[in-house]
Order: C-alpha cells, then sequence, then structure tokens
C-alpha cells in the first residue's frame, strides 16, 4: 500500500516537472512568445507595437512566470491546452484520436514480438548450441539491422500489390493492422527473443529447475510451470521500454502506411513549429512513459514474490 | 533381501566417447527398507553417481552401466516418458542447498502438490488438502499458511520439510537424499535426520544418503559405500566399515569425522588433494596421499595396478585389504 502510494507520488511529481518545462518551451525557444502565439490566431504577423503591448497584457503574458504557469496548469488539468496552430481544432482531441491510433498498433506489434520472442527465445535456450539455436540467433541479430523504411514497401509490395491480400495503406479495420504491425514488431521480436533466450538458459540452470524434474515434471511441464515464469521478468522490462517508446509512435512506419497517429502527428507539429501540439504531445509521452513504468513493477512484483517481499518490508 | 537397486559398473562421462570418466566402476545394490550411505570427499562422484540413476546429468556428461535395474524396471532401457513416472513416484529425491530447489515463484504448497496430482491423481482441491496433510506430517508448523509462503519466507530446516513432503508426496520406494543437511546447523540437521529415520520406518523405502561426513552417517545408515576420486574404495555393514575400517583413505575419514569437519566439509587431516587422482594413470589412485604402511610387494602392487573391489559384503579396493593376492602384474 504504501508502495502504491510513493509511486503515486512520482508519478504525479514527474508529470508537474514535465509540465513546466513543457510551458516553457515558447520561452525558450528563440523568439518573442507573443509573436509564436499570434501566428496561431493571425494570418498578418506585421502587428505594429502598441497592439502587441495590448495582447501581450490580454494574453496575460506580462504576469509573473509562475502565475502563468499556474493557469495554464489549471487550464491543462481541465483537458485545455488550447487551439492547434494549423489546423484550429483543440489538441486535446487531436492528440486523444492519434493516440488512440498509435497505442493499437503497438500493443498489436508488442504483442506479436512478445508471442513469438518466447517462442523462439525458449526453443533457442532448450536447443542451446544445436543448428535449431545458432539459426534462430543469427537470424533474430539479422532483423535487428532491417530498417523499417526498407521492410515497409518490401511488405507492401508483395502482401498488397502483388497477392493484393492486404491493403497497402489507410486506418480501417484489422486488416489494415496487419503489414504496420509486422513492420513495426521484426525488431523488438529479435531482441525479445535475444533476451528470452538468455535468461531462459539461467533458469534452466537453476537447481530448482533440477528438482522440478526430480518431482516427475515432465520437460515440458518444467518449462511452462517453472521455466517461462522465471524466465519472463527480463522480458517484462524491456516490453514496457519498447511499448513506451513506440507509443511515441513511428514517423516512418504511419507516414509509409498513412496512419494517424502520434509520430505523424508531432513530426508535422514540430515541422510546422505548432507549439500547442507539441506541448500536448510531450506531457501526454511522459505521462504515459511514468504510467508505464509503474504498471511493470507492479506486474514485476505480482510475478515475482522477493520483490514483492522488498516493497513490503521497505 | 529382495534387491531394490542394482547397479553395476556404473561409470560417468565427460562428454561423448571416448572421454574422461569421472565416475567409474560403481556398483551398488540396495535392498528393501535399507538405507546405504555414499561417503567421500567433495568432487568425490557422489552427486553424479546420484543424479544418473534418475537422467538427471548435467550436458555434456553421460553416464553407462552393465546393469541398472530398480525392482523390475530396467533404468537403462527406460524411456524418457517412462522416467518421468519414476522421478517423483518410485525414486524421490532430496538436495542439500534446500531453499535453491524451490522455485521463487511459485508457492510451496503448489510444488508439494505437483507429484499428487501428477502420481495421484488428485484433483485441485484434494491436493491441496493432501498437501497440507503431508506438510503437517513432515513436521512443517502451521501448514495451512505455510503452504502459501515463497522459498524465500522458508528457513533452511524448514524448506528442507517442505522438500522431504514433496518426494514423499509420491510414495517412492528409493529416497536419494545428496546431502540433505550439510547446509544446515546441528541441532536442525538432528532433526531432519530423525525425521528420515521416522519416514523410513513409516513407510519402509529405502535411502541412498549421500556425505562428506561419516559422523552424519553412522546414525542413519544400514551399510556404508565410500567413494574416492570416482570410484566405490570400500563397501559393507555400517557398523563394520566404522569400527574396522580396510581402506586407507576411510580410516583418515573417521578420524577426520571424529575432529569434526569445516563447515565446507574439506577434511581436515588426509594428507594432499583429491586433485592428486586425476594424474594417475595407473595404479591405485589413491597412492599419492596414502599413508599406509606396506611392505615392498605391496607398494609395488599399487603402482602397478588398480585393486579391484571384491563382491563379499565387507570389501575395499586396497591391496593390503585383499585376502590372497593373486594378480601379479602383468
Ligand atoms: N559438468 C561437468 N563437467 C565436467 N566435470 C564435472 C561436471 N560436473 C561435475 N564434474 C566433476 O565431477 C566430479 C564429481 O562431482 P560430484 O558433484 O559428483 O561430486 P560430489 O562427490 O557430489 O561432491 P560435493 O560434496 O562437492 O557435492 C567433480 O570433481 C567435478 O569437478
Ligand atoms: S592400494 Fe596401496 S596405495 Fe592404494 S590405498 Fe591400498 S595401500 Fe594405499
Ligand atoms: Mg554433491
Amino acid at each position: 500500500m504504501f508502495f502504491l502510494i510513493r509511486r503515486l507520488a512520482v508519478l504525479v511529481g514527474t508529470l508537474v516537472i514535465a509540465s513546466f518545462v513543457v510551458f516553457l518551451i515558447p520561452y525558450l525557444t528563440p523568439g518573442d512568445p507573443v509573436r509564436k502565439i499570434l501566428r496561431g490566431r493571425v494570418s498578418d504577423l506585421n502587428v505594429d507595437p502598441v497592439t502587441l503591448e495590448n495582447l501581450r497584457r490580454s494574453y496575460g503574458l506580462d504576469r509573473p512566470l509562475l502565475t502563468q504557469f499556474w493557469d495554464w496548469l489549471v487550464k491543462a488539468l481541465r483537458g485545455d491546452l488550447g487551439l492547434s496552430y494549423t489546423r484550429r481544432s483543440p489538441v486535446t482531441e487531436m492528440i486523444g484520436s492519434a493516440l488512440g491510433v498509435t497505442t493499437v498498433l503497438a500493443i498489436t506489434s508488442l504483442l506479436i514480438a512478445l508471442v513469438a520472442a518466447l517462442l523462439f527465445g525458449s526453443l533457442a535456450a532448450v536447443k542451446r548450441g544445436r543448428p535449431t539455436d545458432t539459426a534462430i540467433t543469427s537470424i533474430t541479430q539479422g532483423f535487428v539491422a532491417i530498417p523499417e523504411y526498407w521492410l515497409a514497401p518490401v511488405l507492401i509490395l508483395v502482401f498488397a500489390l502483388q497477392l493484393g491480400a492486404l491493403p497497402s495503406a489507410g486506418w480501417r479495420g484489422p486488416e489494415s493492422l496487419v503489414l504496420p504491425c509486422l513492420t513495426l514488431a521484426l525488431r523488438p521480436m529479435s531482441y525479445f527473443t535475444q533476451v528470452t533466450r538468455a535468461s531462459m538458459i539461467d533458469v534452466l540452470e537453476s537447481p530448482h529447475i533440477t528438482a522440478a524434474r526430480a518431482r516427475g515434471l515432465t520437460f515440458g511441464a518444467t518449462m511452462i510451470r517453472h521455466g517461462l515464469r522465471n524466465a519472463l521478468l527480463p522480458v517484462i522490462t524491456l516490453f514496457s521500454v519498447w511499448l513506451a517508446g513506440l507509443l511515441g509512435g513511428s514517423v516512418v512506419v504511419e507516414v509509409i502506411f498513412s496512419i494517424p497517429g502520434m509520430g505523424r502527428l508531432l513530426y508535422e507539429s514540430v515541422i510546422n513549429n505548432d507549439i500547442p501540439t507539441i506541448q500536448a504531445g510531450v506531457i501526454s509521452l511522459v505521462g504515459l512513459a511514468v504510467l508505464i513504468t509503474t504498471l511493470t513493477d507492479m506486474g514485476y512484483t505480482l510475478i515475482n514474490p522477493t520483490v514483492r517481499a522488498a516493497h513490503v518490508s521497505a | 533381501m529382495a534387491e531394490l537397486l542394482t547397479v553395476e559398473n556404473l561409470a560417468v562421462h565427460t562428454g561423448p566417447r571416448p572421454a574422461e570418466k569421472i565416475v567409474d566402476g560403481v556398483s551398488l545394490t540396495m535392498g528393501e527398507s535399507e538405507v546405504l550411505a555414499l561417503v567421500g570427499e567433495s568432487g568425490s562422484g557422489k552427486s553424479l553417481t546420484a543424479m544418473s540413476l534418475v537422467r538427471l546429468l548435467p550436458r555434456p556428461l553421460t553416464a553407462g552401466a552393465d546393469v541398472l535395474t530398480l525392482d523390475d524396471v530396467d533404468l537403462l532401457r527406460a524411456t524418457d516418458r517412462s522416467m518421468d513416472q519414476i522421478r517423483g513416484g518410485r525414486i524421490g529425491m532430496l538436495f542439500q542447498q534446500p531453499k535453491h530447489m524451490l522455485d521463487p515463484t511459485s508457492t510451496v504448497g503448489a510444488q508439494v502438490a505437483e507429484p499428487l496430482r501428477r502420481f495421484r491423481g488428485m484433483n485441485r482441491a484434494a491436493a491441496r488438502q493432501a498437501t497440507i496433510e503431508l506438510l503437517r506430517d513432515v513436521g512443517v508448523p502451521e501448514p495451512e499458511r505455510r503452504a502459501r509462503s515463497y522459498a524465500h519466507q522458508l528457513s533452511g530446516g524448514l524448506a528442507q520439510r517442505v522438500m522431504i513432503a514433496a518426494a514423499l508426496a509420491g510414495q517412492p520406494r528409493l529416497l536419494i537424499a545428496d546431502e540433505p543437511t550439510t547446509a544446515l546447523d546441528v541441532t536442525v540437521e538432528a532433526q531432519i535426520l530423525r525425521l528420515l529415520a521416522a519416514k523410513k520406518a513409516e513407510l519402509g523405502m529405502s535411502i541412498l544418503f549421500i556425505s562428506h561426513d561419516l559422523g552424519v552417517v553412522s546414525s542413519i545408515a544400514d551399510r556404508i559405500a565410500v567413494m574416492y576420486a570416482g570410484r566405490i574404495v570400500e563397501q559393507g555393514p555400517a557398523g563394520e566399515v566404522l569400527t574396522a575400517p580396510q581402506h586407507p583413505y576411510t580410516r583418515a575419514l573417521i578420524e577426520c569425522s571424529l575432529l569434526r569437519p569445516g563447515p565446507s566439509g574439506e577434511l581436515c587431516s588426509i594428507p594432499g588433494h583429491a586433485d592428486s587422482a586425476l594424474r594417475i594413470t595407473s595404479g591405485c589412485r589413491f597412492r599419492p596421499r596414502c599413508t599406509a604402511t606396506h611392505d615392498a610387494h605391496i607398494e609395488h602392487q599399487c603402482a602397478a595396478a588398480e585393486p579391484a573391489l571384491a563382491t563379499q559384503s565387507h570389501a575395499t579396493r586396497c591391496w593390503i585389504g585383499m585376502p590372497t593376492q593373486v594378480k601379479e602384474p602383468a
């Protein structure tokens, strides 16, 4: 319980600090903040100095920085992070929809990667040093080197253009998930496989596996009941790192498959200097990253009672 | 007495043959309801012998034997599938580090229940109930609560009791106990030894009790086999071996156990090191460390050929103990 409260405090603290940094973006980047904000509101930037000062006052930009931050924060908490300079719609809505798309993409890809990795990684560990292991290890090492901007067009060429089995682009229904998810899954799958293999080899050598066999469990039952669970811990950590990373969206994949996700949105907002969108994007990604770390730690404690004991006694 | 276990000429190789033999020519027989102690210094091959009986040698080690039978089952020719039935069923096992032998992520109760479900066909609820009974039976206090504990929450003695419960769950005929008390302190060690003796009497199972300490073994063993450098060098009824040891190595072991060996089990007063046996290619493996006094004729034998272990009930692998020294070195 105390552990939960402490994690919650860390979560809130991180978010407040992150919001402050994000809030400072228009002030830290070169140029007059009023002009930057005006760029979003008016088309003609040749405003005379008097109007500029009036605007500064009416936007509250002449007040102390912390007061401005407080106002901004209160609005942000109500879900109001302003209007996008370029699209003129509320950024929270834009981020919300893009994040939804990216979340589906990221989680589907990583689950594919995880299932494949547990299978191949365990197989390689069990067949350690034999041809199966060598094949799995070298193929996954090769996969790591395949860039997404190469894989995506190849997949489109084969499955969409040649075979006509799947859509080449767009975001309509489950079948449009297949190719982008395969593209995104390949690299994490390779890393997860290597980590699963390594941790499975460790687990296979641990004495409690021998003891389980000595109790009469078959090799398969021992793997499932006492191997996988122990081998899973480092993989879970890696999974959460990748999840936090992929939620930022993949510009390459989203552009190639024209998917309206976070990657494209953030890329465009940086290109267009669309500050409110950047601010909202950064805050939501930081928040999600902290949230994922917390959830991972909690998942970890569920699986490993030794960690649980450490938290209880802490 | 009907034989329960028969082992003839067991060898453990370091890899695919031809390879070095780290256990060689081990022959053992065990009767019903008998405790055979396998004693020797660290590295003498006791654990490898035990693991080859249940085919759990770590890779790349391999084992071979002329005969290996348990009851009527030929363990040499048994399929992997039937070995899965024998381990945890007819043969139960205990190990040296009980806390490391339990899965840290799974409750103690779940692990004791595994053989119950597998070998006694119990459903989940029945197995849970029987697990608690088993734990109570081996002296685990508050068994309902302890069944839900994890290994790291148990003391070494309690963890070994749990391991005993799991080993007994399959109603074994033979319990292989590989230094089950070495990691425990002396009081707990005595408790565990008493528990094992009581369970043996109650269930009529046989125990292959592995230890480096003759003192520990003396309270429980019916017969003793002494191992040195992968070979059995003396074998016989416990009383005879302890009171009238024939092999110089056994004599040294007895002197040491009277002096109480150090906690790591290394022997106190046998001069030389067990590694010296590795360099011996002919003659008796114990020769570099042997302090027995003998005449020139035997000296010659010791260097020329390795003495064989005779088949009488108290036998030794030493030229001095040979009833007749017929074998002239070639
Ligand atoms: N995988 C292996 N490869 C090569 N040699 C091994 C291997 N495992 C064990 N050995 C060697 O075999 C010998 C016998 O080992 P074993 O574990 O049976 O000894 P032990 O009598 O049980 O000793 P301890 O009291 O330390 O448990 C040791 O000298 C060890 O170095
Ligand atoms: S055979 Fe010779 S060297 Fe070996 S133990 Fe006996 S007396 Fe010593
Ligand atoms: Mg051992």
